[in-house]
Formats: structure tokens, C-alpha cells, sequence
């Protein structure tokens, strides 16, 4: 058994490792798009710095609050995106039939297929992450705990991609709605939980799940709380086996569109 | 004109068939007005209260008209499908046709942007009123100037957006142009009126496309007067030559150092 996951977890980090290699392959171009991914995420620091001129606090966060809530979300996004590009694309593989190479290999299907691709403008957003953890005032114990909310944030963004790609196994089409989705979890993860209320503020700690992976991180960033840490570790840790199970019970239902198309 | 017309009604006939895809596409839209009447109210602690001239109900709708007019058209599918044609030489398809591409560009693009144009602004008067209770009053001469100057500006918006795509002759990859862009828009047009920025700014907005894309349209909806309306209109026409020119000069030169790899 544990022979199996490590290798799992070899395979895995080779596919990971290719993508890279196959997104380093124009140098000129993989850096332009990571420095452009920077400057871009940078340009929100303008908006913030205007609000907080107009008010000291926006919904309860400081504008060091904000820096890490920035930072948290870039970082989350770069990581999901640089790591399991693909995550966002399986409704197309789905839909195309384009996972018939992906079931003939001898390991995991759903690991395959989101990290056979990678994003290299994301590794702006993961850089931008570190720079504002670095503004926002360092400390060993922040960088490592930023780092880990990096990890269990990008999982649970990757998770809610999984879920929502997999709705192509019963509706199709489905792909629009899984942008939507994911696009929603960007929407909300770069404004202060304060300022919404009520409803709206339930809604991002269930369905549209930002609270566990930016809010929370925040709050135990700003002032370490133990009962917040382990909740956001166990939701990372049950939604994954949900994601997995979700899936593949999806995948009984996956038929092949006879696609032929080169994987390079 | 008449092949452009066609372009246009197939591309508008085409996406009325695709009202879902707009339909749930237009939860995004609907989610940044939401986000954004939570931001201004929580800033306005009090309803009257002005901050740089701009009261709570005409900030809601300031960010109201400017996402409407950017959220017509899909930005990044336009720059992403151009640069993706240049690149993989599917651009040479068009070269010999009958047509100008930036004007098959545009046309093809513009049944789409029609349908979101009209579906959004049902949708964002809809929340506007909602959220607000309440509409600015204009005269339907007003109404017809203000509508004359949105267009305009959607047009123009697409037009740079060509521009950015074509980009993709001298560099690998356009995008990113694509990302700044945007995000100029949406900091210095979009969410906030040049009225919030230092004075020395304010000049360079002035001069900018942002001008003519966000600020002077969402300004003569929240508080027309016709001098103003002279000078958005006006800036819209140079704007839109000068735009038309980059494209066209663009297209030109990178159309010159193009290499179809045949296959």
C-alpha cells in the first residue's frame, strides 16, 4: 500500500515535472508571462491603497489584512493552476472523450490528467504571494504557515474544479458552468469577508467555500488559532476524498468519442 | 458594407442559439455589481454622505454602467482567439479573402456583443434599481446621446483588443498585453472615477483610452450635462480613428513577416 502511493506520488511529480519542461521551452516567453503575471496582480495594491485612503478598515481587515488576504488568494490560484492546470479543463476532456489515453495507464486517472498540463504565468501569482507575505511583515512562523495555507487553499480550489468538471459526466455542456464557478471563487477570494452580511457571508463558508481557504488563513495568519487551523486541514482533507469519490463515480458513466489527437 | 452585415447576423443568429451559455455566463457579471454595492456600502457609512462629489447611489451606479459596457465583450476569448490565430498561421485563411480581417474581426465578434450588451443591461438596470431604488433621471435625447456614447466606447474597447491580439505577429505571446490592459481598465476606469485619483494622475487618465472606455460614458449616465457629452462624444471619434489605425498598421506590417508553415 505504501509502496503504491509513493509511487503514485513519483509519477505524479514526473507529470508535474514535464509540464513544467514543456512550458520552460521558450525562455523568453515563460518568464515575460511570469513578470506580466506580477505587474498585473500588483495593479490591485492601487485599488486598496484608494479605499483605505477614503477608511481606515474594510470589513474589519487592516491594510496589512488586506495585503495577506491578496497574497493568500494569489498565492492559492498560482499554486492550483502552475501545479493541475487541468483541473480547470476537464470538462473538455470529459466532453471530447479526450481521457481515453489517461485510462490505459496503470495509475491514477485523476492525477494524470490534472497534472499533465501547467500554467507558467501562474508562478507569478505564487511569487506575488511571497512578495506581499514579505510586506505584510515577516516572520519565520508566517512564511511557513503561508506556505501550508498555499497548499490546503490550492487543493480545495483544485477540489471544487474537480467537482464542478466532473458535472460533464451527466450534463452536458456543462463546461460554462464550471467556469462560472471557479470564476466565483476568484471573485470573492480578493475582497474582506466584513463587508458582506448575512446570507451572502454563509454562502462563502459553504457552497462557495473562500472562507476556508483565504478568511480562515487570514485570521490564523493575523493571530494563530488551533481550532481554525485543524478545521481548515480536516475540510481540505474530507473534500479531497469527496472530490475523488465525485469523480470517479462520474467516470462509470464516461464514454469514449473515438477522438484521436497527439499528446505532445 | 453588405458582407459585413452578413458576418454580423450570422455571428448574432449563431449566439442566439447559445442564450444558456450567456445566461449562466452572466453570473460573473451579476457577482462583481454584487460585490462591488457591498464595497460602497460598507465605505458609506452614511447614505448622503459625498466623497470626491460622488454620492453612495451614484458610485453604485457609476461601477454599474462601467461593467456593463466592459462585461459586453468577452475581452479575453477576443485576444485569446486572434493571438491563437496568428501563431498557428490559421490567420492565412483570411488573407485571401474578400475582406479586411480586422473588419471580419470586429463583425464576427459584435452579434455576440449585441446580445450581452442588451441582456446586461436588463440585468445591471434590474440590480441597479434593486440595489438603489431608484434610476438617474435623463430626457430621451439624453438617453439616446448616452446610448450613442456606449457604443462607441464597446466599439473602441474591441478595437484595442484587436490590437493586442495582432500583437501576437511581433511577440510569442499577446496575452499578458491582454492582462495589463484590464487591469488598467478595470483600477483607473472600471471601479473608480478619475475624481479619486492624485491630482497629478488625473491628466494622463484625461488623455488616456480609459477616458472614452469607462469614465466619460458611466459619467454622462450619472450626471449628463451636454458640454461634457460634446467632449466624450468628440475624444470617442478621435479615439476610434486612432484605434482603427493601430489595427490597421498592425495588421499590415505583422501580415508582411507572416509564416505559414503549411500543413
Amino acid at each position: 500500500m505504501l509502496m503504491e502511493v509513493k509511487n503514485q506520488i513519483n509519477v505524479t511529480l514526473k507529470s508535474i515535472k514535464y509540464s513544467i519542461m514543456k512550458e520552460m521551452l521558450n525562455k523568453g516567453t515563460f518568464l515575460m508571462n511570469i513578470f506580466f503575471m506580477i505587474l498585473n496582480d500588483a495593479s490591485f495594491i492601487i485599488q486598496w491603497i484608494i479605499i483605505y485612503n477614503i477608511k481606515e478598515d474594510v470589513g474589519g481587515y487592516t491594510f496589512n489584512q488586506v495585503l495577506l488576504l491578496w497574497g493568500i488568494a494569489a498565492g492559492i490560484f498560482g499554486v492550483s493552476r502552475f501545479l493541475f492546470k487541468n483541473a480547470f479543463h476537464l470538462s473538455d476532456f470529459i466532453t471530447n472523450g479526450k481521457l481515453d489515453s489517461y485510462l490505459v495507464q496503470p495509475k491514477n486517472v485523476l492525477l494524470a490528467v490534472i497534472s499533465s498540463s501547467s500554467d507558467s504565468s501562474a508562478l507569478g501569482d505564487i511569487f506575488y504571494g511571497y512578495i506581499l507575505v514579505f510586506l505584510s511583515g515577516f516572520t519565520v512562523i508566517k512564511f511557513l504557515l503561508f506556505t501550508l495555507f498555499m497548499i490546503t487553499g490550492a487543493i480545495i480550489v483544485t477540489d471544487i474544479a474537480i467537482i464542478l468538471g466532473s458535472l460533464s459526466f451527466w450534463i452536458n455542456r456543462s463546461d460554462i458552468l464550471a467556469d462560472t464557478g471557479n470564476g466565483l471563487m476568484t471573485n470573492f477570494a480578493t475582497y474582506p469577508d466584513g463587508i458582506f452580511k448575512g446570507s451572502a457571508r454563509a454562502m462563502l463558508y459553504s457552497i462557495i467555500p473562500v472562507g476556508v481557504t483565504v478568511y480562515m488563513p487570514v485570521q490564523v495568519l493575523t493571530s494563530f488559532n488551533y481550532s481554525m487551523f485543524f478545521i481548515i486541514n480536516v475540510i481540505t482533507l474530507i473534500l479531497t476524498f469527496f472530490t475523488f469519490f465525485i469523480f470517479y463515480k462520474g467516470l462509470r458513466k464516461y464514454s469514449s468519442s473515438n477522438l484521436m489527437f497527439s499528446k505532445i | 458594407m453588405r458582407k459585413y452585415t452578413v458576418i454580423y447576423m450570422a455571428n448574432l443568429m449563431s449566439n442566439l442559439q447559445y442564450m444558456a451559455n450567456i445566461i449562466i455566463n452572466s453570473l460573473g457579471f451579476i457577482v462583481h455589481i454584487f460585490i462591488f454595492f457591498h464595497v460602497w456600502n460598507y465605505i458609506y457609512e452614511n447614505p448622503a454622505e459625498l466623497i470626491y462629489g460622488f454620492s453612495k447611489t451614484q458610485m453604485v451606479w457609476y461601477v454599474t454602467i462601467t461593467e456593463i459596457i466592459f462585461c459586453s465583450v468577452a475581452g479575453r476569448r477576443m485576444v485569446r482567439t486572434i493571438c491563437n490565430e496568428v501563431r498557428s498561421g490559421n490567420v492565412a485563411y483570411n488573407i485571401n479573402k474578400p475582406y479586411s480581417y480586422v473588419g471580419y474581426i470586429m463583425f464576427s465578434n459584435l452579434g455576440e456583443v449585441t446580445i450581452r450588451l442588451v441582456f446586461y443591461v436588463m440585468i445591471g438596470l434590474g440590480l441597479g434599481i434593486t440595489f438603489l431604488g431608484s434610476i438617474p433621471t435623463i430626457t430621451i435625447i439624453e438617453g439616446i446621446v448616452i446610448a450613442i456614447s456606449w457604443i462607441l466606447s464597446i466599439i473602441i474597447n474591441m478595437l484595442f483588443l484587436t490590437f493586442i491580439g495582432l500583437l501576437a505577429f511581433i511577440m510569442e505571446d499577446s496575452n499578458p498585453m491582454y492582462w495589463l490592459y484590464s487591469k488598467m481598465q478595470l483600477i483607473f476606469g472600471i471601479v473608480f472615477p478619475l475624481e479619486f485619483f492624485p491630482t497629478a494622475i488625473q491628466p494622463i487618465i484625461k488623455i488616456s483610452p480609459i477616458f472614452v472606455t469607462s469614465y466619460g460614458p458611466a459619467k454622462l449616465f450619472i450626471d449628463f450635462n451636454w458640454r461634457f457629452a460634446i467632449i466624450v462624444i468628440l475624444a470617442q471619434i478621435a479615439y476610434l480613428l486612432i484605434s482603427l489605425g493601430l489595427c490597421k498598421l498592425m495588421y499590415m506590417k505583422g501580415v508582411k513577416k507572416l509564416n505559414v508553415n503549411g500543413g
